[in-house]
């Protein structure tokens, strides 16, 4: 568990930031509990960048408040905030050795600033070797930064990050610019390094994949707002909103209107397609993802294309009244372009939106 | 906010210490009179003006151009293709190559000149401008070399063997596809070397030998002389053109540290 | 159409090179012109200007071998303060106009960076010899800031305002290459502060560096090979040029470079083998000025922190 003399609580309220007439953040919200590992999702220009920049000092809001531990952070320039940042970049100092590279912090700090106070040589020597043990670097020390591989690099700026003992880490697409195979590599070490460091984290990511596998909290931005907040699994059993469900990859979405309580699909047969909802009464959209639907239902459709998916196949229908809808089925299901199916989606696993929430 | 306030008396004190010492000939090119501790001056001609319009300094202005524009072009030439090599090409002595063309822009040109001179004496190309053009490339090829080298360096060469594929002969392709490609370059390279050429003193006196009479010659003898107003005009005579031409290039010039290299030995 | 491997291999312009000239040749002949200017004007030159110092004059009739240019010319008093003046000039306006650039540099960065960048271009494109004489008019005893002392009533008129041009110091030499050359210095450095630069401070930043520590310990080392390099050229220049101190200067002692012209043009042919003597001598203080300021800057370069 977390130690709450280190790990801070971090709370965001109203947080916003304008630049001329861009605002790029707007009334942002944010409650990071001590110990917790949150990832700020988003598609590039949302501003969740942004957002960080002001967690960090980077970048002054025009409103709102950045507060830790209930103290508030606005005025405190960021070289003297208990916070740490690993950007995008690893921004590895190129006139620097890698020891010298994790040393900086320690050795530039002032003593009221991040960590505890300046350390003698000895004890620096020491930090710096244990920390690149860590992101499992021993021995690379001596090396100047050029030598080294991208991985490498963003494991360098993660234990300069490190070593100073950050009250909360905030982490910059840290591997966005890294290989497939590297990136899960780097994604594993980064959740090792929070559990064991008793850290809270807030990592920004436009991958869900990423967000979903490391964190306890996924925060969704779109368009420099909040647009959903929650434990991963909730994105997909019941997205927040029809954005949400769409940057989550819920790729079907049937039009219809909510009378009494119940959706209907549009031109639809009587009875046909209707899930029920407490979305308001008048024209609205329903999300489904294609594993939830099924072959044993009552909902009729045609068959216009299959495709081999690997562990399964995908499905593309079309609904009586025209509306493609894709379904996920197992390898040994037997569908060929042409049939006639009818569908089943399961209420549970169906969202539905009211039209205007798709502004 | 302090900081802000600092920044302003900053940004103040810097205008004032670049624009100060040019205040002065802008005034006395137009003071017909400015007794000692007068701050204006007390009169206003337009000497100054009569005197840029005069035939010797006309005559000096066409010279200078004209040693300017050619010296330009030679460079510019002699640039293209020694970057070409430099560029694109590896071989054996590359760096000794870039040694050489380094060495004339740190080892003052007055030394060589001062050596050379015989030759230009003895080959009947002293106090002509065919000879002040000739040594006026010592100062401008390097620089040429230098910038559109990089500017090769830079160039896909798949453009050009996209334009042979497609049918267009050598002269052709390096006409009509690498010359644009390098245009950008090729314009920074030419505005230098002109730059460089409409400055130059000491060549111009050591090898014209007084006979070649361009600008900064008269220029010269005007600040020896007592009259200011003479100068001053003279002086923003030859100031215009460069600074102009600056203000005019001045978004293509920016971050191109390498060609400010040349300039500052305007 | 195959491309021979010795080269990157790049499609030739002239029928006459694709033709006629083996691929390795190439280059050679590319590089002829600017070669031949280097070599006939540049090179030719130095050699000359040496092998006269030593007393061959060949086109003068003179054949024998001596140092005896040099060793009057450093029996010279004259000489050594010449040579005095011109170190003090040339370290003076090298030291000024680079803390200064760079100082200027990190404010324009701050505030107004373009129309400010323009301005210190355009200052750029002025020659010398019209900065020269715009610190005449400045700063001569009856110049424009003697005018503006005496109506602040701080100066008592032309006597009174201290000796700034052609005094023996070399404040007007000076003055004119730091006006002119910090610009130079600070293009130079705006140039080389990145976008890149400017995140690497922001990292520092993050990581606790205060202001001073992030210019001291990161924008400076960063930015010191290109400012190295423009205060090189410099030093160069104020060690070689002629037309400024022949203004702003006194006669004698006066600076190198004008020294050696005022011995070319001794109308005793035999004291032009001094001359090329005070030549070749400024040639190799250039080498020498550049040689040991780079190896200066590579080691401050490579001490961290």
């Amino acid at each position: 568990m977390a130690d709450p003399t280190l790990a801070a609580r971090l709370d965001v309220s109203g947080l916003g930031a304008r630049f001329d007439a861009v605002t790029a953040v707007a009334d942002l919200d944010l409650s990071l509990a001590p110990g917790s590992f949150t990832a700020l999702l988003g598609p590039s220009g949302c501003g969740k960048s942004t957002t960080l920049a002001m967690v960090a000092g980077l970048l002054a809001p025009t409103t709102g408040d950045v507060r830790l531990d209930g103290s508030s952070l606005l005025g405190v320039p960021a070289e003297r905030r208990p916070v740490s940042l690993v950007f995008q970049k690893p921004l590895l100092f190129p006139h620097l050795t890698v020891e010298q590279n994790v040393a900086y912090g320690l050795r530039v700090r002032r003593p009221a600033g991040v960590g505890t106070g300046r350390a003698s040589r000895r004890e620096v020597a020491t930090q710096v070797e244990a920390m690149l043990e860590r992101v499992r670097l021993g021995g690379l020390g001596r090396r100047r930064v050029g030598e080294l591989s991208g991985g490498q690099e963003q494991r360098v700026a993660l234990a300069r990050a490190l070593v100073l003992r950050p009250r909360l880490l905030l982490l910059d697409e840290p591997f966005s610019q890294l290989d497939a195979d590297l990136r899960a590599e780097m994604r594993a070490l980064v959740r090792e390094l929070h559990d064991e460091a008793e850290l809270t984290t807030l990592f920004v990511t436009h991958d869900q994949d990423e967000a979903v596998e490391l964190a306890d909290t996924i925060v969704l931005m779109l368009e420099g707002r909040l647009a959903g907040e929650g434990p991963p699994e909730t994105f997909y059993a019941a997205p927040p909103s029809l954005a949400a469900a769409r940057f989550f990859g819920a790729t079907n979405e049937v039009h219809g209107l909510v009378e009494a309580g119940c959706f209907r699909g549009q031109g639809l047969l009587e009875g046909a397609l209707t899930v029920p909802t407490t979305a308001p009464h008048g024209p609205a959209v329903l999300v489904v993802r294609p594993e939830a639907v099924g072959l044993d239902g009552e909902v009729p459709a045609l068959v216009t294309a299959t495709r081999f998916a690997g562990s399964d196949v995908l499905v593309d229908t079309a609904l009586p009244d025209g509306q493609p809808l894709r379904v996920r089925v197992p390898l040994g299901a037997r569908v060929a372009v042409g049939d006639r199916v009818s569908l089943a989606l399961d209420p549970d696993r169906c969202s539905v939106f009211a039209q205007e929430a798709e502004r | 906010m302090n900081g802000r306030w600092g920044g302003r008396l900053g940004v103040g004190l810097l205008v004032a210490a670049v624009l100060l010492p040019v205040l002065p000939l802008v005034v006395w090119s137009a003071a017909g009179t400015w007794r000692y501790p007068d701050v204006v001056p007390g009169r206003l001609t337009r000497r100054g003006l009569d005197l840029v319009l005069d035939g010797e300094v006309v005559s000096a202005t066409a010279t200078s151009l004209l040693i300017a524009v050619t010296v330009a072009a030679l460079a510019c030439a002699i640039g293209l293709s020694a970057g070409r090599a430099i560029g694109l090409y590896r071989f054996r002595g590359r760096r000794l190559v870039q040694f050489l063309l380094l060495a004339p822009v740190i080892v003052p040109g007055l030394a060589v000149t001062l050596g050379i001179q015989v030759f230009f004496v003895r080959y009947g190309l002293a106090d002509t401008v065919l000879g002040v053009v000739l040594v006026q490339l010592m100062p401008t090829v390097p620089y040429a070399a230098t910038l559109l080298g990089a500017a090769y360096a830079n160039l896909d060469v798949d453009y050009e063997r996209q334009a042979r594929t497609l049918g267009s002969g050598p002269l052709r392709t390096f006409l009509t596809v690498t010359v644009p490609l390098l245009r950008p370059a090729l314009v920074t390279t030419a505005l230098l070397t002109f730059l460089i050429s409409w400055s130059e003193y000491i060549l111009t006196l050591l090898i014209g030998g007084g006979q070649v009479t361009t600008l900064p010659l008269l220029l010269f003898a005007a600040i020896g002389s007592a009259d200011r107003t003479a100068a001053a005009a003279l002086g923003l005579l030859v100031v215009l053109p460069p600074v102009l031409i600056v203000l005019l290039v001045a978004r293509r010039l920016r971050g191109r540290d390498d060609a400010w290299m040349g300039l500052a030995r305007g | 159409m195959s491309q021979p491997v010795v080269s990157t291999g790049p499609t030739t312009r002239q029928h006459a090179v694709r033709r006629g000239v083996p691929e390795r040749l190439r280059p050679l002949l590319l590089l002829s012109p600017a070669l031949l200017v280097v070599g006939v004007f540049f090179v030719g030159g130095v050699a000359q200007a040496v092998l006269q110092s030593l007393g061959r004059q060949p086109f003068l009739g003179q054949t024998d071998w001596s140092f005896d240019a040099y060793r009057a010319t450093f029996a010279d008093p004259a000489f050594r303060a010449s040579l005095t003046l011109t170190l003090r000039v040339v370290v003076l306006s090298t030291g000024l106009a680079t803390v200064l650039g760079v100082a200027v540099a990190l404010l324009v960065r701050r505030h107004a960076r373009g129309p400010l960048t323009t301005l210190l271009q355009s200052t750029l494109a002025v020659p010398h010899l019209v900065g020269a004489l715009c610190i005449g008019l400045l700063l001569s005893p009856s110049g424009f800031a003697s005018r503006l002392g005496t109506g602040a009533g701080l100066v008592d008129g032309p006597q009174d305002f201290p000796v700034l041009t052609n005094d023996a110091f070399g404040w007007g030499i000076i003055a004119e290459y730091t006006w002119k050359e910090a610009p130079f210095v600070a293009v130079v450095a705006l140039a080389s502060m990145t976008p890149h630069v400017r995140d690497l401070e922001g990292a520092a930043r993050v990581l606790g560096a205060g202001r001073w520590r992030r210019f001291t310990s990161v924008t400076l080392p960063l930015i010191a090979p290109p400012v190295a390099a423009a205060s090189v050229l410099v030093a160069s220049f104020a060690a070689a040029s002629y037309e400024v101190p022949r203004l702003l200067g006194q006669s004698f002692p006066a600076t190198l470079p004008v020294v050696a012209l005022q011995r070319y043009q001794d109308t005793d042919l035999l004291v032009r083998p001094q001359a090329m003597a005070v030549a070749t001598i400024i040639a190799v203080l250039s080498l020498v000025l550049v040689a040991a300021y780079l190896t200066l800057v590579s080691r401050l370069s490579r001490r961290s922190l």
